[in-house]
């Protein structure tokens, strides 16, 4: 208080009684030391009003967290507690389509990467997972845990691919180089946030952590500009940053993959 | 899926009813209708659009969990808050290390006096930019002096609603609101020494 009993904050923020603030604002009359604090707070307030508000997501596009949103509450609530009625039935219906759409599109992609990449990258080996269903992790009852880590592994599995195609790239390409792993980043972002937060509500930090440093790279590279030259060394000072190659290639291995 | 136009103009309660019987298209409209304020709370707590698209979608999802919930004599935006502080805090403590607590007084006592990691204001204070080294230290205020900075300030709470979303004493809360702008206070003064300016 320096040396006065007053309460600048509580005055500026109006969190005084009548009474008090009656006394305080007498006070300030008198007091060089509170009307400084005071007119620092009131250029706190005006500085930070001139700071733009941040009320959405990058590019302002909504659509793909209303997706994230929708896969999110599809995969986490089994159904609503009233009669769902043909919406709901509609969402699961579409969920499981683009599930399995995408499903295809990455084992696929799977084997054309893991072809070009084994000649590239012979040290780590490079295998294409079995397809499995992404957009919501099903353990068993028996054990949740080892389930929900074999599905994380292969999906790290297929995950790798793209991991090390922008790892190993030129850091000196050009956008249009890099732009096919950079559109990849982008499918599969959704699903590690779902497996990333599976694993957080039940409790498999290690796994949690992987998914969230591979989460990363992926927002990284998916949101880069293409004008923006020093993207792809980012992406991969991020990917070496996080020792992300060789922590998938651990979790894959602890779940026997 | 898009809002048609006669849900933009339902009531907020009506579209929670419908929404907890079962109607997507009502959940979208409330996500529709309160993302932006959700989003800009989120940013000012988290400071990166990574962590901010985290804890909205964490608060949209415990939203639709707790449909049922809702009290319809209620301000949906109060409960919005009391949500996303939660989120708030939740986040943080997935990130933090095992035994982070945010508002114990043992907490307390290490939170004023430990700044997370980043750029001082030295660093963020070339060109004048008070604003701008303001908000670089509030990203760098421990977890419960930023949650309580950013929803008494930004938003307007009293310390009392505060307290009582985050189930906390109002002298806490107090407490590291005080804390928050003595910190931001030195901030602005550092900063103006270095602009040599007046904010």
């Amino acid at each position: 208080m320096s040396g006065c009993d007053f309460d600048v904050v509580l005055y500026f923020y109006n969190e005084m009684d009548t009474v008090d603030r009656v006394r305080a604002t007498a006070h300030l009359r008198d007091c060089a030391e509170c009307r400084q604090r005071l007119d620092d707070l009131d250029a706190i307030r005006r500085a930070l009003a001139s700071r733009p508000a941040i009320e959405a997501p990058p590019t302002g596009d909504w659509s793909g967290f209303m997706r994230r949103l929708d896969q999110a509450v599809g995969a986490k609530v089994p159904a609503p507690p009233v009669s769902v009625g043909q919406t709901a039935t509609q969402r699961w219906s579409v969920t499981h389509a683009v599930a399995f759409a995408a499903m295809l599109a990455l084992v696929t992609i799977g084997v054309l990467m893991a072809a070009r990449f084994r000649a590239a990258t012979p040290p780590v080996r490079v295998a294409v997972a079995q397809p499995n269903p992404i957009a919501a992790p099903a353990p068993t009852a028996a054990a949740p845990d080892q389930s929900l880590r074999e599905v994380s592994a292969e999906h790290l599995e297929r995950s790798k691919l793209v991991v090390l195609g922008l790892a190993t790239r030129d850091p000196h390409s050009s956008a249009d180089d890099w732009q096919y792993e950079r559109r990849l980043a982008g499918t599969l972002l959704s699903d590690t946030r779902l497996y990333r937060m599976a694993a957080q509500d039940r409790g498999v930090s290690d796994v949690a952590r992987v998914m969230r440093d591979l989460e990363t790279v992926f927002l990284e590279a998916s949101l880069s500009d293409s004008g923006d030259k020093d993207a792809l060394e980012r992406v991969q000072r991020l990917i070496a940053k996080r020792d992300l190659v060789v922590k998938m290639q651990v979790m894959a291995g602890s779940a026997g993959l | 899926m898009t809002v048609d136009g006669g849900l933009r103009a339902t009531a907020d309660s009506d579209l929670v009813a419908r929404a907890a019987a079962g109607d997507g298209a009502a959940f979208h409209a409330l996500v529709e209708r309160h993302r932006a304020m959700v989003y800009r709370l989120a940013y000012q707590f988290a400071g990166n659009h990574h962590d901010a698209e985290d804890i909205a979608q964490d608060v949209f999802i415990k939203v639709y969990r707790s449909l049922d919930r809702f009290r319809y004599d209620a301000q949906l935006t109060s409960w919005l808050y009391r949500i996303v502080m939660n989120a708030c805090i939740d986040h943080k403590r997935r990130q933090a290390p095992a035994g982070w607590a945010p508002f114990t007084e043992d907490a307390e006592l290490k939170m004023a006096n430990t700044p997370e990691e980043g750029p001082g204001p030295e660093e963020q204070a070339y060109g004048g930019q008070i604003g701008e080294v303001l908000e670089s230290e509030i990203a760098r205020l421990p977890p419960g002096q930023r949650l309580v900075f950013t929803m008494r300030h930004h938003e307007g709470l009293k310390l009392s609603e505060i307290a009582s979303a985050l189930d906390l004493a109002e002298g806490t809360v107090k407490r590291q609101l005080h804390a928050a702008v003595h910190r931001l206070r030195a901030a602005l003064a550092s900063a103006r020494v270095t602009t040599g300016g007046r904010a």
